[in-house]
C-alpha cells in the first residue's frame, strides 16, 4: 500500500529511494523480522540465522554508509531522503532499523573527528565492509544506570555519588577500561565495535565521562547471554564485560571537557533517528489495519463501513502523518545545523513512539481477538511499539530533560 | 584581549592560511571537487571570510552569493582551532562554532583541513602573532 507524500517538493532521486527502501522493508525485512520473532535470542544471532542474511544484503547494498560521506565511499544521503531512507526501513521492521542504525554509530560519531588515524583504522574499514562483519553497537546504559545516563544538562548529571560503571584509565598511550554495559545495549552480543561511554574523573559524576571506540574482539571483552524480551526480538541485545581491555588514545574521541554537551549531541541524533524509525513502523500498523478493516465484516457489513472504524482510522492516519511531518521536519533541521538542538529530536522520539504505541493499539482493538493473535503481524507490532516507549531513553525521563532544556533558556 | 587585534589582521592572517590551503595540490583540488561555498561569520573581530567552489578567497561580503555552509565562530576559536588546541566536536559541543548547512558536506570537509593545520603555526608566526 502507498501513501501520498505531503512534502510535493520530494526530488525524484527521493521518490525513488523510498520506494526501492520500502520495497526491501517490505520484501526482506518483514518476513525475516516475522521469522525472527520465534526464534530464541541465541537462535537469533546463530551463524545460519537470517538475522546474519539480511544484515549482509543491507551491507552490499551500502545501507551501513547512509551516513558515510561518498569521500570514504559512503551514500552520504541528504538529511530529507536520511529521513524517507530510516522510515522506510520502520516500515518493515523496527528492530532491524535499530539494529543498522547503532551499527554505524561508532563510524559515524567518528566522522565527526575524522583525522587521518580515525578515518583509516574506523571510518574506510566500516564503509568497505560489505559483510556485516564490521559492525558497531552504542554501549551507554548499565545494569544501574538506564535513563539517567541521557540527562546532560540536568543537576543529578553532575551528581559526584552517580557515575557510570564501566571506568577508564589512562596508562600510557591507551586507555584501560573495567566494568559493565547492560543488556539493554542493542547489537551488544553482535557488534566488533562500540560506541562507548565510560567514566573518566568520577569527582565530576556522569559528566566526567569520556566516548571511545573500543574493538569489541580484543581479549579484555566477554559477552553476556543476548536477552530475551517483549519485542524488537530481531534486534539482538546483550551485555558486554569489560576486564582490562584497552583503546588507543587516539580512539578515545571526547573527555570530560566536552562530555555532557557531547552527550547531549549524541542523543539528539539517536533520538531523530527513532522518530523516523517509528514514524515506519505507525504506518506500517495503519497499512494493515486499514486493508483488514476492508476484508473483514461484522454485524452483516465490513468493518470500514462501520462509523465508529472510520473515527478510528482517521485519527490513526492524523497520528501517522503528524509524526512523518514532524520527525522529518526535526531531522532535516537537527542534519542541517551543527550542534544539533536536542529539544527537538527528544521530542519527535517521545511523540513518534507515542503516535506508534496508539496506532498499534488502535489496529490491535480494530482485529479485535485476532490481533491478540500470534497469526496476525498486528500483535508484533504492538510489542515492537511498547519497546518504543523505553529504548533510547524512557519517554518520561526524555521528557523532563527536554523540560528542562526549554525551562533552561528562559530561566 | 582577542587574539586578532582588528578585522584587517585577522583577514592578513587567516587569508593568507586559506589560500595556503586551497593552492595546495591536493587539498585545493579536493575542495573544488566538492563544489561547496562556505562562509566563515566571524566575531570579535567581526568580518567574513568566504571560500568560493574555484578555490577563491574572498575577505568581505561578495556579492550574490549564496553559501552552502556558514560557520559561525570568533577570532579567537579561529586560532586555537588552527593550532588544534580545541578541536571541532569540543567547538561545537561548546557552541564556540555554530555551523548551518548539511552535516554530511561539513563531515567531508574536514580531512581535507590538514594542511592548514600544518601551515598554520607558521602563517601565524609570520605574522607576529603569539602561538
Amino acid at each position: 500500500m502507498s501513501y501520498a507524500d505531503l512534502n510535493i517538493e520530494l526530488a525524484e532521486e527521493q521518490e525513488v529511494l523510498k520506494k526501492e527502501i520500502h520495497k526491501f522493508a517490505v520484501e526482506v525485512l518483514r518476513p525475516a523480522a516475522a521469522e525472527l520473532d520465534k526464534k530464541s535470542p541465541t537462535e537469533v544471532i546463530a551463524p545460519e540465522s537470517v538475522y546474519w542474511d539480511v544484515m549482509r544484503k543491507m551491507y552490499q547494498l551500502g545501507y551501513h554508509t547512509v551516513h558515510t560521506p561518498d569521500e570514504y565511499g559512503g551514500l552520504g544521503l541528504d538529511p530529507v531522503s536520511q529521513h524517507i531512507f530510516w522510515e522506510e526501513l520502520g516500515y518493515g521492521s523496527v528492530g532491524f532499523a535499530v539494529s543498522l542504525g547503532v551499527s554505524l554509530f561508532p563510524s559515524f560519531m567518528a566522522s565527526m573527528l575524522a583525522d587521518d588515524f580515525i578515518i583509516e583504522e574506523v571510518i574506510k574499514p566500516f564503509a568497505d565492509c560489505a559483510d556485516a562483519t564490521r559492525m558497531g553497537c552504542w554501549a551507554i546504559t548499565e545494569p544501574n544506570h538506564g535513563s539517567d545516563t541521557l540527562v546532560s544538562g540536568m543537576d543529578v548529571f553532575r551528581n559526584p555519588e552517580v557515575i557510570q560503571d564501566v571506568k577508564a584509565v589512562k596508562k600510557g598511550d591507551k586507555w584501560i577500561l573495567n566494568g559493565q554495559k547492560s543488556a539493554w545495549v542493542s547489537n551488544g552480543p553482535v557488534a566488533t565495535q562500540a560506541l562507548l561511554f565510560v567514566n573518566i574523573d568520577k569527582t565530576m559524576g556522569m559528566a566526567g565521562g569520556g566516548i571511545c571506540i573500543c574493538d569489541l574482539t580484543q581479549k579484555g571483552v566477554e559477552k553476556g547471554k543476548p536477552l530475551d524480551k517483549l519485542g524488537q526480538r530481531e534486534l539482538p541485545q546483550g551485555e558486554i564485560y569489560f576486564s582490562d581491555a584497552e583503546v588507543p588514545e587516539e580512539l578515545m574521541i571526547v573527555d570530560p571537557e566536552s562530555y555532557e554537551v557531547m552527550t547531549e549531541i549524541v542523543i539528539a541524533e539517536a533520538n531523530m533517528h527513532m522518530g523516523a524509525f517509528f514514524t515506519g513502523l505507525a504506518q506500517s500498523a495503519y497499512d494493515l489495519a486499514l486493508a483488514y478493516c476492508v476484508e473483514r465484516k461484522q454485524g452483516g457489513r465490513y468493518l470500514v463501513e462501520h462509523q465508529d472504524v472510520k473515527r478510528k482510522l482517521f485519527n490513526m492516519f492524523t497520528k501517522v502523518e503528524t509524526a512523518r511531518s514532524y520527525s522529518r521536519a526535526v531531522m532535516n533541521f537537527n542534519l542541517n545545523i551543527a550542534p544539533p538542538v536536542a529539544k527537538y529530536s527528544l521530542s519527535s522520539k517521545v511523540y513518534c513512539t507515542q503516535a506508534a504505541f496508539d496506532v498499534c493499539n488502535t489496529a490491535v482493538q480494530l482485529f479485535g481477538g485476532y490481533g491478540l493473535s500470534k497469526e496476525y503481524e498486528i500483535e508484533k507490532l504492538f510489542r515492537d511499539a511498547r519497546a518504543g516507549l523505553i529504548e533510547d531513553g524512557s519517554n518520561d525521563v526524555l521528557a523532563i530533560s527536554g523540560g528542562n532544556m526549554i525551562v533552561k533558556e528562559i530561566f | 584581549m582577542a587574539v586578532f587585534e582588528s578585522t584587517e589582521k585577522m583577514f592578513e592572517v587567516l587569508g593568507d592560511l586559506f589560500e595556503t590551503l586551497l593552492e595546495h595540490p591536493v587539498a585545493g583540488e579536493k575542495f573544488k571537487k566538492q563544489a561547496v561555498t562556505i562562509r566563515f561569520i566571524m566575531n570579535e573581530p567581526q568580518g567574513e571570510i568566504w571560500l568560493l567552489p574555484e578555490g577563491k578567497v574572498v575577505c568581505g561580503v561578495p556579492e550574490g552569493l549564496k553559501a552552502d555552509i556558514s560557520m559561525t565562530l570568533s577570532g579567537d576559536t579561529a586560532h586555537n582551532f588552527w593550532l588544534k588546541k580545541i578541536t571541532m566536536p569540543v567547538a561545537l559541543a561548546k557552541g564556540l562554532i555554530r555551523a548551518k548547512g548539511p552535516l554530511a558536506k561539513v563531515l567531508k570537509l574536514l580531512p581535507i583541513l590538514n594542511p592548514a593545520y600544518e601551515a598554520y603555526p607558521a602563517i601565524a608566526k609570520k605574522h607576529g602573532l603569539n602561538i
